[in-house]
């Protein structure tokens, strides 16, 4: 589904380059559950900004189910991120001015499905995050793990392929986490794609493949499973 | 989608509280202001629509050259009609002689009423296009008839029958009622003809009408015209401009040129410089226009402010939308949504605005607007006028927000660049360097009407009234009635004279006398006053004496101004004469018995023009100037001569007008302009201000972790204030030394246009820049005495 070659990515400042993603490759396939896993600074949230298509690359190729999206412009990159890719933040990103429903209807705007089929599957989403209860509360009337369960329910309202998870667990506590993951769990085993940055070995240990960065450049991949 | 907009929207309105009010009050302020000028212009623009026939109604104006200087006026001699009519009549469907618009007595049984109106020819009725309600339409052809308006009717005969029945005009003519029309809407011309009678009887009314029937030089009647479909005011003008220099030898040296005013220009360009259309009404539709677009400027610069400032609140917003596939367009049209909401709203308060000051607004512009409500096109203008507002001031917020990182903002490192408070910068300087401007500019404006006010009149107009006697029953009896005003206590003193004191109604060339100029062509106003003028008026002689009962020979003198005596360059005038140029038939020679000092009669902005008093030895009378008793009260003086003058004149109404009154009259244009000015001064300021209050308190509450670290390192809550103050004061500074020399020069080229005017002086800046300082540090202090003043654990640790 994904094969980056040699991906490249700087960051300049006034006075000095940094390199963010040195001549890194590797391959994800269509289902799998890919965690990413390296010390601050080692480039996992670059990487994954440009996976989901928020950020461009220096160089080197990206392939997204077969097509070259390196050069894509800001629309066709929308128009592909909002078919294909759901985001889990490790800070949960919900609209505050926007109701748990309205949080996760959201997506489903944007591709310009119906408002009666939108409800449809808004409440479906909720009932499977077993957040329904909660339908019209703001983010701020909620808990970390609640607002993490919409954040998951947004991300996969429109059933995304690809699920990118930036340290998702992050900010709640070991059963909020655990809940989370075993959340993603379920949508990766229902076919969902899923790659995840994460600091945590725990967390890392959901998925099928760990692979640990530094200094922008991959340096082990740990097959688990 | 639109409706998700909206619901953010107005989410983040009643989370915003203080943000969402200074946005739409400011805006409703600024639109409302910008409603009732849009309305003030409207009605301005439409003056005259009332006609039907406005496109191709004109008068005749001349331009006449006195001495290398063109003066052009409406007056016209009475020989034009004929000359017209026999060699010019297939241009046009009307050519209808008028008199100047005067106030009769009407009278029918007891009731006695006091209207203006006009005499004027038949076609009048046709091309004016009078609503006949009943009579005929060719309500002037008798002689003794008279057209009277609706409003006329219902005071003159309530409920009666009118038609057919007799009105007694001026206690001496007898007029049948041949027609009534509905009154001509007030912001039309002839709004206040109540009344008209045949221009065919009005020439037999005084002599001197008759007798001007052939001559060219007595400009004292109006002529309107209608042309025909066929041809155009430009090709009338060409076929008409020498008729006058081709019919008069006399006149012909003057080089007078006719053209035609047409009937759109009456009321908003009719001043004319040097023989040049030069405007009029027109320079105060486009100043007030262009306040009105700046003082909505300033609103939307608060919302563009408000709104970039405010930026990283939204920023998330922005970063998750753009995560889930919201394209930057998309973005865009979000952020205008919302601002076409804010502008919705705050038009709708800006409407409640309008009508609840639109009563003070029309008082303040001496206007009778009503609240268009039923006038699509007003709600089209109105809807076109919310959307671009709308974009006004939601575009640049909009680029700017949807033009956010999502990367940086997600990743929460997105922060505002070192510049990016810049534009906010600069549009706060834009704000003030108009606010400033325009309160130099009203600073200028009252100064102008200040120094114009205290200039000397020349007489003393307090305690002075003049009553008007324009109608034949008064001829004869001015000694008779000052002798008897004098012995009732009510009055002092008082002097008949041929015009008001506060207007020239005649002028006068054709003169000699020694020394005169080789090619000299006088134009002296002319009054012809009687023996007490000097002492009634209370004017200083500089030479010689006033006119005296003493002196049989003052029947033919003349008193001069002093501006006469240099305009004429007569050296020690007393005794000298002034001759009729006619030597055919000439006027006896006029004794130049006085020289008094200038006492301004027209313009008050204007240097006073060279005058001539003439003794009235055939009664002219107009106006019996009567000085009051300063002893007594002006009400028990104006019942004793009222007393006086119904014994006389029983049924004859008494009507009177204070003279410094009249004066102060002068004064109402650039009164009333004043008075809007320092209205939307104070709009403008306070808009400002209040997006000076909400940028205070956003920088208040950014620099909240600075100021609880600089508390806590020691600083005083004087040195804090200093510290969020002095960037909005430099500002300030910055606005004050555009608009300082701006103001300078825009109010120097105001004041080109009076000939008496004030300077442009340093104490207007130093009022308008101090009074600028002062508002912003009270706007600016509470904010920052606010966030100084706060503890600075508790702003520590909100970070």
């Amino acid at each position: 589904m994904i094969q980056i070659t040699d991906l490249e990515k700087f960051y300049k400042t006034e006075e000095v380059q940094t390199i963010a993603l040195n001549k890194l490759s590797f391959n994800v396939k269509e289902g799998e559950f890919v965690a990413i896993m390296g010390p601050s600074g080692c480039g996992k949230s670059t990487l994954l900004n440009i996976l989901g298509l928020l950020d461009d690359p220096d160089g080197g190729s990206f392939m997204f189910n077969g097509t070259e999206v390196a050069g894509y412009n800001e629309r066709k990159r929308s128009e592909l991120r909002k078919h294909n890719i759901g985001f889990v933040f490790q800070s949960f990103n919900l609209i505050d001015e926007l109701t748990v429903f309205e949080n996760v209807e959201l997506p489903l705007i944007y591709t310009g499905v119906k408002p009666a089929e939108r409800k449809k599957q808004v409440e479906a989403v909720l009932e499977k995050m077993q957040i329904m209860h909660r339908r019209n509360h703001f983010p701020q009337q909620l808990s970390g793990g609640q607002q993490q369960r919409v954040a998951v329910a947004r991300a996969v309202v429109n059933n995304p392929k690809l699920i990118l998870a930036d340290e998702p667990t992050g900010n709640l506590d070991s059963t909020n986490g655990n809940e989370v993951m075993d959340l993603l769990i379920d949508l990766n085993e229902a076919g969902t794609t899923i790659i995840m940055v994460t600091h945590s070995e725990h967390d890392a240990k959901y998925s099928h493949r760990i692979i640990r960065m530094l200094d922008g450049q991959k340096v082990t991949e740990n097959i688990l499973a | 989608m639109l409706k998700n907009y909206f619901k953010i929207a107005f989410r983040n309105l009643i989370k915003n509280k203080v943000y969402s009010f200074i946005n739409i009050s400011g805006l409703a302020v600024g639109m409302a202001a910008t409603i009732m000028i849009g309305l003030w212009v409207t009605d301005e623009l439409n003056f005259n629509n009332h006609f039907e026939n406005k496109e191709t109604i004109a008068q005749i104006f001349q331009s006449q050259t006195i001495n290398n200087t063109i003066g052009t006026g409406p007056a016209i001699p009475r020989p034009l009609e004929f000359a017209l009519r026999q060699d010019h009549t297939d241009n046009f469907k009307h050519i209808v002689m008028s008199s100047w618009e005067q106030p009769r007595y009407l009278k029918f049984g007891e009731t006695n009423i006091y209207r203006t109106g006009n005499a004027m020819q038949e076609g009048a009725t046709d091309m004016l296009d009078l609503d006949i309600i009943a009579g005929v339409k060719d309500g002037l052809k008798e002689k003794h008839s008279i057209m009277l308006s609706e409003s006329a009717v219902n005071a003159l005969f309530g409920n009666d029958t009118a038609l057919g029945k007799i009105v007694k005009v001026n206690n001496e003519d007898d007029l049948v009622v041949t027609a009534i029309y509905k009154d001509i809407p007030a912001n039309n011309s002839f709004s206040d003809m109540k009344y008209i009678i045949p221009w065919k009887h009005y020439v037999t009314t005084q002599d001197w009408i008759e007798w001007s029937k052939e001559s060219w030089g007595n400009n004292s009647f109006q002529l309107f015209v209608q042309i025909n479909a066929n041809t155009t005011m430009d090709v009338v003008n060409s076929k008409i401009s020498d008729v006058k220099k081709n019919a008069s030898s006399e006149t012909a040296q003057f080089n007078p040129q006719l053209f035609l005013l047409p009937m759109k220009d009456w009321y908003l360009r009719s001043e004319f410089e040097n023989g040049v259309q030069s405007g009029g009404r027109i320079e105060n539709v486009w100043l007030f226009g262009i306040i009105g677009l700046f003082i909505l400027l300033l609103a939307c610069i608060n919302f563009v402010n408000l709104s970039t400032a405010r930026s990283e609140k939204r920023a998330t917003e922005v970063g998750i939308r753009k995560s889930i596939g919201s394209q930057r367009s998309q973005l865009i049209f979000q952020f205008l949504s919302e601002s076409f909401l804010i502008v919705f709203l705050s038009f709708i308060v800006a409407l409640g605005l309008v009508l609840l000051f639109l009563n003070g607004f029309n008082n303040l512009a001496s206007k009778a607007i009503v609240f268009p409500w039923t006038s699509l096109q007003f709600w089209l203008i109105a809807l076109v006028f919310v959307i671009i507002t709308a974009f006004l001031a939601g575009s640049y917020p909009a680029l700017y927000l949807s033009s956010f990182n999502p990367v940086a903002v997600l990743k929460g490192t997105f922060k505002s660049g070192r510049y990016s408070s810049l534009p906010r910068k600069i549009l706060v300087v834009a704000q003030f360097t108009v606010s400033v401007a325009l309160i130099i500019g009203t600073l200028v404006v009252m100064n102008q009407i200040q120094f114009s006010k205290d200039r000397p009149v020349g007489y003393n107009k307090e305690g002075l009234i003049q009553i008007p006697v324009m109608s034949n029953e008064f001829i004869g009896k001015k000694d008779i009635m000052r002798n008897q005003f004098i012995a009732s206590g009510g009055a002092l003193e008082m002097a008949g004279t041929s015009g008001p004191m506060t207007n020239v109604w005649s002028n006068r060339s054709g003169y000699t006398w020694d020394g005169k100029p080789e090619g000299f062509q006088e134009d002296l106003a002319y009054t012809s006053v009687s023996y007490e003028f000097v002492e009634t008026l209370g004017l200083k002689v500089l030479e010689g004496r006033g006119f005296s009962r003493a002196f049989a020979s003052d029947s033919n003198a003349v008193i001069l101004n002093e501006t006469a005596v240099k305009y004429m360059n007569i050296k020690n005038p007393i005794g000298k004469y002034i001759r009729d140029s006619d030597t055919e038939d000439p006027s006896p020679p006029l004794k130049i018995v006085g020289v008094v000092e200038d006492m301004i009669i027209q313009s008050p902005y204007s240097p006073v023009k060279q005058a001539m008093y003439v003794f009235d030895s055939e009664d002219n009378t107009a106006f019996y100037n009567v000085r009051l008793n300063p002893e007594k009260s002006t009400s028990e003086n104006l019942a004793l001569i009222e007393t006086v003058f119904k014994k006389n004149f029983p049924n004859t109404p008494f009507d009177y007008q204070f003279v410094d009154e009249e004066y102060g009259a002068k004064f109402k244009s650039e009164e009333r302009v004043a008075s809007l000015a320092r209205v939307f001064t104070a709009l403008a300021i306070f808009i400002s201000c209040l997006g000076l209050f909400g940028l205070a308190s956003f920088v208040a509450e950014q620099r909240t972790k600075e100021i609880g670290v600089r508390k806590v390192l020691g600083a005083s809550i004087s040195q804090l204030w200093l510290l969020l103050s002095k960037d909005f004061i430099t500002l300030v500074i910055i606005a004050l030394l555009i608009a300082s020399p701006l103001a300078y020069y825009i109010m120097g080229q105001w004041l080109q246009k009076f000939s008496y005017r004030t300077t442009v002086s340093w104490d207007v800046f130093a009022i308008a820049c101090f009074g600028a300082l002062i508002i912003t540090l009270i706007t600016v202090s509470f904010q920052a005495v606010k966030a100084a003043t706060s503890n600075p654990v508790k702003s520590l640790r909100t970070e």
